[in-house]
């Protein structure tokens, strides 16, 4: 196998509270690896120092080997990232946001293409702020994949999106994968992370609880599905 | 460079659709402009010049006002609000692109006012610059130059929208009434001339005049000066204070 991420002793306090604490682990090439926990629990944070968006007081995240910090050209050619709850500029319409991300990249993807894999062409011309929860959401993630990544980083990919336009993002995803394509998301819903991640990796203020395959972590909990099986090893009770 | 100019051009679109610029900075002195020269264009403001001309180099600074100290800092504190400027830094650019590219906007509106302001006045309200129109433009920058410094500092040293909401008012306005902008410099009483002096706006705008009417500029080298400093000054602040998010 092919590890692409690889997160050590990943530390971080804000104002004497630590929010990351000691994570380690790593990704391999082409699988979907789901970051699980409460609100709060430090998903975001882990995410925004593996990318090097803020400083680790100790530990370290490499993306192929490098360090995104250091080498923040050759690494973002290669991953894309949808931070949680993007917001776009005011006015802006989906083809002038379109182009404007592929003016970043060197050799970006067509992103008509995009949008017609996120049925989202007929929208090309309307004003993003107009947009339904569900369209914005495939939108962002139509924009993270506008530098045909290897990796992309999904942060609460779904919140917000009701059940309908969550399993359409959910196939879009799958579609994804199924192109090899490397997934980093993070969630707290745990339908999604069974629906979607071939390993997840649980944490609780900061702290790792227990990772593994969807089904070893089932199965080293006394419940019979991932959400009872979540709650348990958050210390919560389960209640039927 | 083609990819930079792809990113501002966008931008450059945003801006315009928005329309609030085009009103503050670019219909406003205009109609100002024509206001006073049917009020008053050809009496004598002063020794040897009249409100028209004197108005002219004041209402140019409309659009550099209105840019610096709204534009500038409205945009960049929304963008790093809606966590934009944060995402150029998950990106192989850096997110000094988006601040160059709406500072090179701002800059474009204030350019638009100017040579709206230049038309309209040559054309229809028979204006004639006396001074050499390459040493006005040269002033027109410095001016705009100094003033985005000011703009910017703002943008750095206020960290949510609502501080930034109240300084931009507390900073717009008086700059644009009391600067000498809008209301001649030359009407107001020598108390009120004293308080305008502490503007920077003010000094900006004085220098303009000089130079558009052509007048003796040994005293402009103070100005000069004290414009440069400023730029200087506000830029190394803003950029050690600066947050992205």
């Amino acid at each position: 196998m092919n590890t692409c991420i690889e997160v050590k002793d990943l530390t971080k306090s804000f104002n004497g509270r630590t929010v990351v604490d000691g994570i380690t682990f790593h990704v391999e090439k082409g699988e979907v690896f789901g970051l699980l926990g409460h609100n709060g629990a430090g998903k975001s944070t882990a995410i925004d120092l593996l990318l090097g968006l803020k400083k680790p007081d100790c530990g370290t995240g490499t993306i192929f080997g490098l360090n995104p910090v250091t080498n923040r050209k050759a690494v973002f050619e290669r991953v894309g990232v949808q931070l949680q709850s993007s917001n776009y500029q005011n006015n802006i319409r989906v083809d002038e946001l379109c182009k404007e991300m592929s003016a970043l990249y060197k050799e970006p993807e067509d992103y008509h293409t995009l949008l017609q894999f996120f049925s989202l062409e007929k929208l090309e011309k309307s004003q993003v702020n107009k947009l339904s929860g569900g369209e914005r959401q495939r939108l962002s993630v139509a924009l993270a994949l506008i530098n045909k990544p290897e990796i992309v980083f999904l942060d609460e990919l779904t919140t917000g999106l009701d059940t309908a336009a969550r399993r359409e993002v959910w196939g879009h995803i799958r579609e994804l994968k199924s192109k090899g394509t490397t997934i980093f998301l993070t969630t707290h819903y745990m339908e999604e992370a069974e629906s979607l991640c071939d390993r997840i990796f649980l944490i609780k203020d900061g702290k790792k609880v227990t990772e593994g395959t969807v089904k070893s972590v089932i199965e080293s909990s006394p419940y019979g599905n991932l959400e009872e099986a979540y709650l348990w090893y958050m210390g919560e009770e389960v209640t039927q | 460079m083609k990819r930079f100019l792809r990113l501002y051009m966008i931008e450059q679109k945003l801006a315009l659709r928005s329309g609030d610029m085009l009103i503050f900075g670019v219909a406003m002195p205009v109609g100002v402009m024509i206001l006073i020269s049917m009020i008053a264009g050809q009496k004598q403001a002063g020794e040897g010049f009249t409100y028209l001309e004197s108005s002219f180099a004041a209402l140019i600074a409309v659009g550099i006002c209105a840019s610096a100290f709204m534009n500038i800092p409205l945009t960049i504190a929304d963008y790093r609000d809606k966590r934009i400027l944060k995402h150029f830094f998950a990106t192989p650019c850096s997110p000094l692109w988006i601040l160059g590219s709406d500072m090179l906007c701002a800059g474009g509106t204030a350019l638009l006012s100017a040579v709206f302001m230049a038309f309209v006045s040559v054309v229809f309200l028979g204006y004639r610059m006396q001074g050499n129109v390459l040493a006005f433009m040269g002033s027109w920058l410095l001016t705009l130059v100094s003033m985005f410094s000011i703009g910017l500092l703002m943008a750095s040293l206020c960290r949510t929208i609502k501080s930034v909401n109240a300084v931009t008012t507390l900073v717009y306005f008086p700059m644009l009434f009391l600067s000498g902008a809008t209301i001649p410099y030359e009407l107001f009483p020598s108390g009120l001339q004293k308080v305008a002096n502490v503007l920077p706006l003010t000094q900006g705008i004085k220098l303009m005049k000089a130079v558009s009417m052509g007048m003796n500029l040994e005293g402009v080298w103070k100005i000069i000066v004290l414009l440069l400093g400023i730029t200087l000054i506000c830029i190394i602040i803003s950029v050690k204070t600066f947050r992205w998010e």
